[in-house]
């Protein structure tokens, strides 16, 4: 084998979802002995190419390439007896066995403690035979999922975002392992959004956006410079969106003072937060993912009502966890779409009726959601065939405005909208920002978004969340307001 | 290379081919029984046919089945509307014979039947009701799944009710036989005239077509629908979830309630063994044959009703078990399970993936 052979490698690798191309034609070089880290915005495509590449999804073209050699890979079984393991997010354990019983799971024969122990001296990943899982830290959990693969001779290792649950220490013990892991003639590859943490962990860098790959094998990557990392990922978008509105903002609707708020597991996410939002304004919130964008969003949005904090909205001051007074003055647009802002079996008369007023009554008024919904339709210009079609058969583009017409049929005084443009087309991209500047004319918009430049082209002021608390505000006027904000996001600068 | 592979979307004309499939593979499964025990299996469905249909007051006989099905078939279909499972119809089944009980024989046994019939109804609901209720709040409260504990609280129904009529409302003029005594004849449901049909019909028929309406029409039916298809829809909606899964436990509880009230004031008259027959557990088939649907429970309990009369006719013209009634229903279900898991799925022709295209 050549040396510059790389271990694992992928051509032209295309994936469809439907009408969404989840990974286009990527090209990928993965080599022995380094520690590779894969870049990209949430939907940047990251995992649907990890999936690739441990056999989980078949591409729909595109070639996988193992030694040179061609390989298909049609489960994960299958890339595991290559040698393809992967580190999956959500670990593949059993929670109430022990580490010994969890690996003889894995290597599909009993191993005895002593057995255990001498595996993971081996590796260099020291572990206790009879603890349960359930009573191992993250790390810890972490270092089984790696020992399995490890047991089984994986030669490639992928991680998909690895960090994301583990402390701070815990991340740098996993940079060192990766490290010594590459050392010893495997290839590594691992899902992040901490640039600032790159050059330490990684070799050489790869980045994704929107499905493609915008830069290959950057290295090494502790002379990259996280700024121009953080660019490259967020991209300059082709969409030109409307030009930001400039308007005197008037009275203010909603103030929020120390909000903070947990994630779906009741975890902590957010705090600190103050907040303001005028009518006839956006303000914007944007972060990295996994900084405590989505938690906020869902408070705010009163799903899931802050744990902490006051509110004053309307100039009534009242506890936060008490939010929201009423659901009809406040607009939701979450990040979902597909499962929470609309249920995707019924009919576009039934969505509609999920939070106006006529879905509340005694009798639903569907008659009147059928005329709301074709009023809708022809407002919004939504390619639907009417009230009876279900949300399912609507594009991502159409049912967002499907979403985005309900939602501000309510004429509330507050509208809160979450990555509203994620996963659209350049022209769905434009729409939807046209009608959110639109909105921000009646109400106080506030706009949480994981891409900065959608922030600034809509939002008159932007702040930024990064680990759960407000790194700092950035007038979108301000010269270098973009640079500003990818350092702020990648917690590089405090303004 | 043919291969089944998940559909996205509903199934094709509204799922009859696949609860057609079920019927046939059900009479095949049943087919395969009857040979196993030696009998001819022609002979046998003949047999069948003969024991439901084939004698004056046969066809009653199957409706007289048929009209606690649809209730206990109704209560199960409802729950599945917001994806709760409701196994326990068969314990709120005895619990609203014990309701209808209680009323008769010991809170007002002297009222006449205007007041009593209406008044034992209720209290049969009322107590199937609160006995699913008591899943419903395990459910919402605790977290304990409601498919365990209704289907462990049946149990205790039944052992609840033996308590009963072996105890303390024991018949004191009954030789010791296990029972209460006969509720007062005001209680009696009235009776089409020549036949045993009672009341007990009509009102199946009419908590059928109340149901179809309650869920299509009413505000509890949009949120339990929404509620069924994504919880964090309903959420985002600000439903209360709790409460609605709440009430649509206790609502199936008392349509089981409601069939066993109807049970003891149409047909027994008093509560005794036998009582708890399996109409609750029934009740699951019946609920699935109908594919949920609040009408189509009607014809799918009037045929299970049918299979069950002409399966007694099994054992007397050919000296099979009388288990072979409870093999034909399983063979039923089975088939339905296949049916519903071919239906999810379409037949693929050829490989329609490309990961080894470049070999």
């Amino acid at each position: 084998m050549p040396h510059d052979t790389p271990l694992l490698a992928c051509r032209g690798l295309t994936k469809r979802f439907g009408s969404f191309t989840a990974n286009d034609a990527v090209d990928l070089d993965l080599h022995a002995g380094r520690v590779h880290a894969l870049l990209g915005e949430n939907g940047a495509g990251k995992s649907t190419l990890m999936g690739m590449l441990a056999g989980s999804r078949r591409p729909d073209s595109g070639t996988i390439l193992l030694r040179g050699r061609p390989v298909r890979l049609d489960s994960p079984a299958r890339s595991l007896r290559l040698g393809i393991g992967m580190v999956h997010q959500r670990f593949m354990l059993v929670g109430p066995l022990s580490v010994a019983e969890n690996l003889s799971l894995a290597l599909g024969r009993l191993l005895g403690p002593g057995e255990v122990r001498d595996l993971g001296e081996r590796f260099g990943i020291p572990v206790e035979p009879e603890r349960r899982i359930d009573d191992l830290s993250m790390g810890e959990r972490q270092r089984v999922e790696i020992l399995k693969l490890l047991a089984r001779d994986a030669g490639v290792l992928i991680l998909d975002e690895p960090t994301s649950v583990l402390a701070p220490e815990e991340i740098l013990e996993l940079y060192a392992l990766l490290r010594r892991l590459a050392a010893d003639g495997r290839a590594v590859v691992f899902v992040s959004h901490k640039l600032e943490e790159i050059g330490l962990a990684a070799d050489e860098v790869s980045i994704l956006r929107r499905g493609r790959v915008v830069a290959r094998n950057l290295g090494p990557a502790s002379e990259l410079d996280p700024a121009e990392l953080a660019r490259l990922m967020m991209g300059g978008e082709s969409g030109t969106p409307p030009a930001r509105l400039r308007r005197a903002a008037g009275e203010t609707v909603f103030s929020a003072r120390g909000l903070g708020g947990s994630d779906a597991q009741g975890l902590p996410a957010f705090s600190g937060v103050d907040i303001e939002a005028r009518q006839g304004e956006i303000v914007a919130v944007t972060a990295v993912a996994g900084n405590g964008l989505e938690a906020l969003a869902q408070a705010l949005g009163g799903v899931r009502p802050p744990v902490s904090g006051r509110i004053v909205f309307l100039g009534r001051d009242m506890d936060a966890r008490r939010w929201p007074p009423e659901r009809e003055r406040v607009a939701f647009v979450p990040e979902d779409r597909h499962g929470q802002a609309t249920v995707p079996d019924l009919t576009l008369r039934e969505n509609f009726l999920l939070t106006t007023p006529g879905g509340r009554s005694l009798f639903p008024d569907f008659a009147g959601a059928d005329r709301l919904v074709r009023r809708a339709i022809e407002e919004f210009r939504i390619a639907a065939s009417g009230p009876g079609a279900l949300a399912r058969e609507l594009s991502g583009g159409n049912l967002q405005k499907f979403i985005l017409a309900r939602e501000l049929h309510k004429e509330a005084p507050l509208l809160v909208v979450e990555q509203p443009t994620q996963g659209l087309d350049v022209s769905a991209v434009a729409e939807v920002r046209a009608a959110l500047a639109r909105a921000a004319d009646d109400a106080a918009v506030i706009l949480l978004t994981g891409d900065p430049e959608e922030a600034l082209a809509l939002a008159s002021r932007v702040m930024v969340l990064y680990r759960g608390r407000p790194a700092g505000w950035v007038d979108s006027g301000a010269p270098g307001a973009l640079d500003v904000l990818g350092r702020l996001m990648s917690g590089l600068e405090a303004a | 290379m043919i291969r089944l592979e998940k559909r996205h979307g509903p199934p094709p004309l509204g799922g009859l081919p696949a609860t057609g499939a079920a019927l046939v593979l059900a009479l095949v499964l049943g087919a395969a029984a009857f040979a196993a025990l030696g009998a001819d299996p022609l002979a046998a469905y003949a047999a069948m046919i003969r024991g439901a249909l084939g004698y004056p007051g046969a066809f009653t006989e199957v409706l007289l089945k048929a009209a606690p099905l649809t209730l206990t078939g109704l209560a199960v279909a409802l729950c599945c509307s917001l994806q709760v499972w409701n196994i326990g119809a068969e314990g709120q089944f005895v619990f609203g014979a014990v309701g209808a009980g209680l009323v008769g024989l010991r809170l007002w046994p002297e009222a006449g039947p205007w007041a009593l019939i209406p008044a034992c109804l209720l209290a049969g609901a009322l107590l199937g009701g609160l006995w699913a209720g008591l899943a419903a709040l395990l459910k919402t409260r605790c977290g304990v799944n409601e498919i365990l504990s209704t289907l462990l609280l049946n149990y205790v129904a039944v052992i609840f009710m033996e308590h009963l009529y072996f105890g303390p409302w024991r018949d004191p003029a009954g030789f010791g036989f296990p029972g209460t005594a006969e509720l007062p004849a005001a209680s009696f449901l009235p009776v089409w005239p020549g036949t045993r049909l009672h009341l007990g019909l009509g009102l199946a028929l009419a908590c059928a077509a109340l149901l179809l309406f309650l869920l299509r029409r009413t505000g509890f039916g949009y949120r339990a629908r929404i509620i069924g298809h994504s919880p964090s829809a309903a959420r985002y909606a600000g439903f209360r979830v709790e409460r609605i899964t709440v009430l649509a436990l206790c609502l199936s509880g008392a349509l089981a309630g409601l069939a066993g009230a109807c049970e003891v004031l149409g047909m027994q008259h008093r509560l005794q063994d036998g009582l708890a027959s399996g109409y609750g557990f029934d009740g699951i088939i019946v609920a699935f044959l109908a594919r949920l649907h609040p009408l189509a429970v009607v014809p799918a309990a009037v045929f299970l009703g049918a299979a069950e009369v002409g399966g007694d006719q099994l054992q007397t013209a050919l000296g099979l078990p009388g288990a072979v009634v409870a093999v034909i229903e399983a063979a039923l279900l089975f088939g339905l399970l296949l049916g519903e898991w071919i239906s999810g799925r379409r037949v693929v022709l050829g490989g329609a993936d490309g990961g080894g295209r470049g070999q």
